[in-house]
């Protein structure tokens, strides 16, 4: 059993996230969240959904996986328009106009007609965003956004996120263990731990890294190890 | 609820109103309605578009109000959001302006079949000089290899013999089977209208030996054993495992390549001497059940027929069919760039290269063999 006696709430709006180190449970999780995958016991429940793995219909979020997950045999216009033309009857122009307006949204309007294989890794995971968005969701899940881009292009995919928050009002739960990402954006989050199997901290990411008691809280957040922490004498 | 805008004009000065959901599942419907605004603002200099009416607005009806509202800017008319009491609307349509780059037309020129056959031939020296120069640097890691045995990866080459060789045992042997069967019936419908359905076994013995059964098994082999390995090795490049092998100092060519050719060259031989054997059963069968011709004499008249000769002049060319699979399948694994679509591309490409690279060996090994008198 990989994790027992999750239970947290998301709020509307907010930017929630999923922390814990490797092998705790975060991209389970995450699949179970997304209905990819179904618990053993328990219940997942998205508003106006209910259970994900039940679900069929319009994608009521979306999803932005780890390496982008981009069609490699389809242009970054033909991954966007791929949801519009399965869910909706928008076609021709209306839809070339929608998936260049969110490529344009995320800064890629110029490679439109460009493969994956084509661009850069942060390009695919900001292509990968439009991709969500491209149903308009009120909900979007990342799985570890930040993971290989370096500094400059981690910062500007965390701004995206934040005006994906702000400006469109998108509930955000992402996945990460990118602390710098995390003190950014998140307003809640919870902290996964592989040796309890659960959650062992939850609230607001600056507050836990001040104030909680939980060594493996506290390391995590100070990016500290336990066996240096003991050898400072900490 | 239905979308509209509503124009009031007051001389050159226009006030738009959108009305109504202004969102995904009414694109279509918000689309038509903002187009067909533009005809009814002619003499317009000033617009305003009004956003209270609004029912319901997402990144789909922003995106449409944005574009309008650069068209209006575009032709020159001023053009001015109203938020009223939709301040999130106003806001949501100005992060799609913003954001809104500047996109040169798009320009397609349409390609003629000739411009295309030109395209094409052009590059072929290209091709030729790729394979030519994959064929140069195995042949090069050969002797590399002999040099340094422990460059390549030995320990493989049990468990390609096993997936290339045994695990392809049953699909070569029941297409050989087949073969034999197909001769059978062909040699007794056709030799029996001149009585002689006596030659039936030499028919088959001459026909698998030295030309059938080395190319159906090569062809099988190609199409599973060539298939797997390019695949294989393509998914290897696409995702830097070829790369991660150069880095740490080995040379691609012979730790993985070498195995794989060595295997195929010791397989495909045993692979088509099994294969006779069916055919000959194959044959047997389907005389048998045609003719009054008895096992015993069948027997007989195929072991007078089988000659070395015969035999070698099939089983020679088989490490050399072998090989070919083996260099080609390999060869396209490593062009393999990009992603998924790549490596189906190139398993691709492998398999009907390999397919028509045999038969083309089998060919001049036949002419070849023709002309020494063998």
């Amino acid at each position: 059993m990989l994790m027992e006696h999750v239970t947290f709430q998301v709020e509307r709006g907010t930017i929630f996230t999923i922390l814990g180190g490797s092998g705790c449970g975060k991209s389970s999780l995450l699949r179970y969240l997304i209905g990819l995958e179904q618990p053993l016991a328990g219940r997942i429940d998205i508003d106006g959904v209910g259970e994900p793995h039940r679900y069929e219909g319009v994608p009521p979020f979306g999803v932005l996986f780890q390496s982008g997950a981009l069609f490699s045999s389809m242009t970054l216009a033909e991954n966007l328009k791929l949801p519009l033309t399965k869910w909706t009857p928008i076609r021709g122009a209306i839809a070339r106009e929608l998936v260049q307006a969110k490529l344009d949204l995320v800064g890629l309007g110029p490679f439109a007609d460009h493969l994956p294989g084509e661009i850069s890794g942060g390009m695919k995971k900001r292509s990968g965003i439009a991709r969500a968005l491209m149903l308009e969701p009120d909900l979007l899940f990342f799985d570890e956004p930040s993971a290989g881009l370096d500094p400059i292009s981690a910062v500007e995919l965390d701004q995206l996120i934040l005006t994906l928050s702000r400006d469109l009002g998108i509930t955000i739960v992402i996945v990460t263990h990118e602390l710098a990402s995390i003190f950014l954006v998140a307003n809640h989050c919870i902290v996964l731990d592989k040796a309890t199997r659960g959650i062992v901290a939850q609230g607001n990411p600056s507050e836990l890294r001040d104030a909680s008691e939980i060594p493996f809280v506290h390391n995590f957040f100070t990016r500290s190890s336990p066996a240096a922490s003991t050898k400072s004498g900490g | 609820m239905s979308v509209a805008v509503r124009v009031d004009r007051e001389g050159d000065h226009a006030s738009l109103v959108p009305a109504g959901p202004f969102d995904l599942s009414h694109t279509t419907a918000v689309a038509r309605a903002v187009d067909g605004t533009v005809t009814r603002l002619s003499g317009c200099v000033s617009v305003d578009v009004d956003l209270a009416e609004l029912d319901r607005i997402d990144g789909a009806g922003a995106a449409l109000l944005a574009r309008f509202l650069d068209q209006l800017d575009a032709e020159g008319r001023r053009a001015c959001v109203v938020e009223g009491r939709n301040p999130e609307a106003a806001r949501l349509i100005a992060l799609y302006r913003e954001h809104r780059a500047d996109r040169p037309p798009s320009q397609t020129h349409p390609i003629s079949p000739l411009a295309r056959i030109g395209a094409l031939a052009a590059r072929l020296p290209g091709k030729a000089n790729e394979a030519l120069d994959f064929t140069g640097r195995c042949a090069v890691a050969l002797p590399k290899t002999a040099a340094h045995p422990s460059s390549v990866d030995w320990r493989s080459l049990p468990k390609l013999m096993q997936e290339i060789g045994a695990d392809a045992l049953p699909v070569t042997s029941a297409a050989n089977l087949l073969v034999g069967i197909i001769i059978g019936f062909l040699g007794v419908s056709q030799l029996g209208r001149f009585g002689a359905v006596a030659y039936v076994p030499e028919l088959v013995v001459v026909a698998h030996f030295r030309e059938l059964g080395p190319l159906v098994t090569a062809i099988v082999v190609a199409g599973r054993s060539g298939a797997g390995l390019a695949s294989e090795i393509a998914t290897m490049k696409v995702s830097e495992e070829i790369d991660a092998l150069r880095s740490m100092g080995l040379d691609p060519l012979r730790w993985l390549i070498v195995p794989r050719c060595l295997a195929l060259v010791l397989t495909v031989p045993l692979l088509t001497w099994v294969g006779d054997v069916l055919a000959l059963v194959g044959g047997l069968g389907a005389t048998a059940a045609l003719t009054h011709m008895t096992t015993r004499a069948y027997i007989q008249a195929t072991l007078n027929a089988i000659t070395v000769e015969h035999f070698l002049a099939g089983l020679v060319k088989t490490p050399f069919l072998g090989l070919a699979i083996g260099l080609i399948a390999c060869g396209q694994g490593l062009l393999a760039r990009g992603g998924a679509a790549a490596v189906g591309v190139r398993t691709t490409t492998a398999v009907v290269l390999a397919i028509f690279s045999v038969i083309v060996m089998s060919a001049l090994f036949t002419f070849f063999f023709a002309l020494m008198g063998i």
